[in-house]
């Protein structure tokens, strides 16, 4: 009983981290920028295929993807704000999710053009494989518990992002500065910041962070040309159910439906739709959602 | 009829007429330009679907995502009821069109609270909540995966609903809700929808119920995509779980945009021309026409924000020598 009742718990827990990877981002740029990014999705997808490439090639390996594939989807957040994004801000909120639903469809079919269609594998590095038995450290289990390595270090690996953005969003003249900015923009505008540059950063920092659920995500999810819209749709409504443009909402939104989709497990019936009707329920009873503040986006 | 009427009336006629000429003559001049008969159905019926598309997103303004689960709700119950009730058309196309509306009015209800971000992400998330039922919960009654099989030959009270009598069935009813689709436009409501467009917030403190004006607008445009989602089983009998698919949306959104929001002749142009090019350059091309596509697709919504009918009438005005 207990173990298995601790099993789901760190299911729940290691699904809410691998949300948490993939919707903070989307949280971050929707929070700051006021943009919804159809195109995340296809973002962590785009991360998922170069942590691959990158871990198998001859130059590269796994220590190589995991530094090289959160910087290169950094940069790529970069050119796609200042080459596409930034021209949308005074355009309508319809124009900007139009215009990332079809770079969504772009990178989604030229991936599927270069690798095909079918799931690539994607094995974990070694020091990364097998399982932990996790009764030698925690002596309240019976008997013998054993988890895999990979989705507890992609659980740490969730953690310490989390811990990272925040830290930098509190505790930084540039987390203030993008705070505010958050707040007011415009009244930060006429103080003289130039915000535009550091929405820039944000919005790529965003990215960066989809790169690095691709490449720690990647191998327990599938590595194909849909999986980006596949994690698209939870994302948004982990954004909805935390609150829009809250990251700890978001955060704590992450937790709660991998909780409810590990608890549910034994009925797929519910699992499937379990993310739905929380979603329902939060639109019901508390439309701005778990930590949204009065008034934004209302 | 007053003279007010009367001049509606004439307004109408042109429009209505010249489109039922068009679709109606489709089988003669479509095979010149190498059309299959079939392809011909198939557009018409997008063509509903987009009509109503088009009076959500370029009236009203809101942009769904999920406009599949109407179109697969009702293609889903139509397919149910020839199964198990009568191969009559009547009662299936009846029974199909009214859950697509109750599926609108309460998809409606839960995303048109706030703004139209909001929209946009919840349309496309119960979208893919009534694709992931029809795959696993509702597995038994839908067949899942494989989606309805097995479905008789549709009749309407003895005529078998096939190859040209699904062609001029589709036709008029394209026909009927194109010119219904006029009058929506050019009537009051139809001003409520394009204020709700323009500023929402400013018609709420008129004294307007802009909710029950969003929800019946929304509703309106689920009417045509039930329309055309319960023609579709009616033309071919086989309801795949595809219909439900963010895909099917996403494909009315592109249809829509890249032949104009904001008209009536834009989103069934966008229909007609993504059809036609889907089958002719899929041919040749195979998967990477979706490549193509969504390049194209961005590329208007950068440059060309009011798609097709935008292009043709920037040309229109280069040619008459700029009269503005």
């Amino acid at each position: 009983m207990v173990n298995s009742i601790f099993l789901q718990l760190l299911t729940g827990l290691q699904l809410g981290a691998l949300y948490v990877l993939i919707s903070l981002g989307l949280a971050l740029i929707f929070g700051t920028l006021g943009v919804v990014n159809f195109a995340h999705g296809a973002m962590f997808m785009v991360a998922a295929y170069l942590g691959v490439v990158i871990s198998q090639a001859e130059w590269g390996g796994w220590g190589v993807a995991i530094v090289l594939v959160p910087i290169i989807l950094f940069a790529l957040g970069l050119l796609m704000e200042r080459g596409l994004i930034r021209f949308f801000y005074a355009r309508p909120h319809t124009d900007q999710i139009l215009v990332t639903f079809g770079l969504a469809i772009v990178l989604q079919e030229t991936f599927k053009w270069y690798f095909g269609a079918n799931n690539l594998p994607f094995a974990t590095p070694d020091w990364g494989s097998g399982i932990m038995r996790l009764h030698d450290y925690l002596p309240f289990l019976e008997g013998f518990v054993a988890y895999p390595k990979w989705r507890l270090i992609l659980t740490a690996v969730s953690l310490i992002t989390v811990a990272g953005l925040f830290a930098l969003l509190q505790f930084t003249t540039f987390g203030l500065v993008v705070r505010a900015g958050m707040r007011d923009s415009e009244m930060l505008r006429l103080l003289g910041v130039n915000i535009s540059r550091r929405f820039a950063i944000v919005f790529a920092l965003g990215v960066g962070i989809a790169g690095i659920a691709g490449v720690f995500g990647g191998p327990v999810t599938q590595v194909d040309p849909g999986i980006g819209m596949v994690f698209l749709v939870p994302s948004f409504l982990v954004v909805v159910i935390g609150g829009m443009g809250s990251l700890p909402g978001a955060v704590l939104a992450s937790f709660l439906i991998g909780l409810a989709i590990s608890f549910t497990a034994t009925i797929p019936a519910l699992a499937n739709i379990i993310v739905y009707l929380i979603a329902i329920i939060i639109l019901l009873f508390r439309p701005r959602g778990l930590m949204g503040q009065k008034g934004v986006m209302e | 009829m007053s003279s007010a009427n009367s001049a509606f009336y004439k307004k109408d006629l042109l429009p209505v007429a010249t489109f039922a000429v068009v679709l109606l003559t489709m089988p003669f001049w479509f095979k010149f330009i190498g059309g299959y008969s079939g392809l011909d159905t198939k557009i018409v019926i997008w063509i509903i679907f987009a009509i109503g598309f088009g009076i959500l997103l370029g009236y009203m303004g809101f942009l769904s995502f999920g406009h599949a689960a109407f179109f697969g709700t009702s293609a889903y119950f139509t397919g149910l009821m020839l199964l198990h009730f009568s191969a009559n058309i009547l009662p299936a196309m009846v029974v199909g069109i009214i859950s697509g509306i109750i599926m609108a009015f309460i998809i409606g209800f839960l995303t048109l609270k706030r703004t139209g971000i909001y929209f946009s992400i919840l349309t496309l998330a119960f979208g893919e909540m009534l694709h992931s039922m029809v795959l696993s919960t509702l597995q038994d009654y839908t067949g899942g995966d494989n989606g309805l099989t097995g479905l008789p030959t549709p009749m309407l009270f003895g005529l078998k609903m096939q190859g040209d009598n699904v062609f001029y069935l589709t036709v008029i009813v394209a026909i009927v809700m194109y010119y219904i689709a006029r009058r929506i436009i050019r009537s009051p409501f139809g001003l409520m929808l394009k204020a709700i467009k323009s500023n929402q917030v400013r018609l709420e403190y008129t004294g307007v119920n802009v909710a029950r004006y969003k929800l019946l607008g929304f509703v309106i445009s689920a009417v045509y995509a039930s329309v055309a989602g319960s023609l579709m089983i009616v033309y071919e009998p086989y309801v795949a779980s595809e219909f439900l698919s963010w895909h099917l949306s996403g494909h009315i959104v592109i249809m829509t945009v890249l032949g104009g929001v904001g008209t009536l002749f834009g989103p069934m142009l966008g229909a007609a021309f993504m059809l036609y090019f889907e089958n002719v350059l899929s041919v040749t091309m195979g998967e990477q026409w979706l490549l193509i596509l969504g390049a194209v697709f961005m590329l208007t919504v950068i440059f060309l924000p009011g798609g097709f009918v935008e292009g043709g009438s920037k040309i229109k005005k280069k040619l008459m020598g700029g009269d503005e």
